[in-house]
């Protein structure tokens, strides 16, 4: 008995799946209350480059620019793909605004 | 020669203690365990410093070419599914998107947007920590 009771030990020391994962909140684009308000904050996610608006912005002066858009903290930004950018570029541009406190991201096709 | 008494033979381990720590730890991870559901496919999600911790439902797999499935379905019958799913139900925690991290940015923006059509206004995606 001692032999199942360790073999069932060794397999949910296996199986157990430790930790919950990390989760992101995603909205789409018409998902939510809440009007767009002030200026128009659009951010292009490319392979090779960031843009707000239509022109290119280093990701660190990305928030700094932003940020001078937004009437308060809690505005909508809207995010969107280009066709060559992936999944993980979009994810760390979300990091960026999420570090710098704008929450409400809305993911545009 | 009297060496004195021979010395005594020590005793053999008790084995109820030990029992009862395995028992301990096997109800332990009884308990705590979460049977992961297998994964269709390979999936790597993106790395983020995101700490929310993921609320627990059943997750939609995105593949680096942006398959859908969802259980035992495939892409629009995955889709169809969610959609009964979240008519019949309220307060439904949201939708996990377990999506990998070479997916088109795009592919994930009309998912998203299918989702809002199905009738899923709260997803989440999954992210691992960054190292």
């Amino acid at each position: 008995m001692i032999d199942v009771v360790f073999l069932l030990l060794v397999f949910f020391m296996l199986a157990a799946r430790f930790g919950l994962d990390n989760a992101i909140p995603l909205s789409p684009a018409m998902a939510g209350g809440g009007t767009y308000e002030g200026a128009p904050r659009l951010i292009t996610v490319g392979r090779d480059a960031v843009r707000l608006n239509g022109s290119v912005v280093a990701p660190e002066d990305l928030t700094d620019k932003l940020v001078a858009l937004m009437p308060s903290t809690d505005a909508i930004v809207v995010l969107r793909a280009e066709e060559d950018a992936t999944l993980q570029e979009l994810v760390d541009v979300m990091d960026r605004l999420s570090a710098a406190g704008i929450q409400r991201v809305v993911v545009a096709e | 020669m009297e060496f004195g008494t021979a010395q005594q033979k020590p005793r053999a381990e008790s084995v109820v203690p030990m029992i009862n720590v395995v028992f301990l730890l096997l109800i332990f991870f009884l308990m705590t365990a979460t049977i992961a559901p297998s994964e269709p496919f390979e999936v790597a999600p993106p790395e983020s410093r995101a700490e929310d911790p993921a609320e627990a439902s059943q997750p939609l797999f995105v593949s680096a070419e942006g398959d859908l499935v969802w259980g035992e379905l495939k892409d629009d019958a995955a889709v169809a599914a969610i959609s009964s799913a979240r008519q019949n139900g309220d307060n439904l925690p949201p939708l996990t998107i377990r999506a990998d991290r070479k997916v088109s940015g795009q592919a994930i923006a009309r998912l998203l947007k299918r989702l809002a059509g199905a009738g899923v206004t709260q997803s989440q995606l999954i992210a691992v920590s960054v190292e």
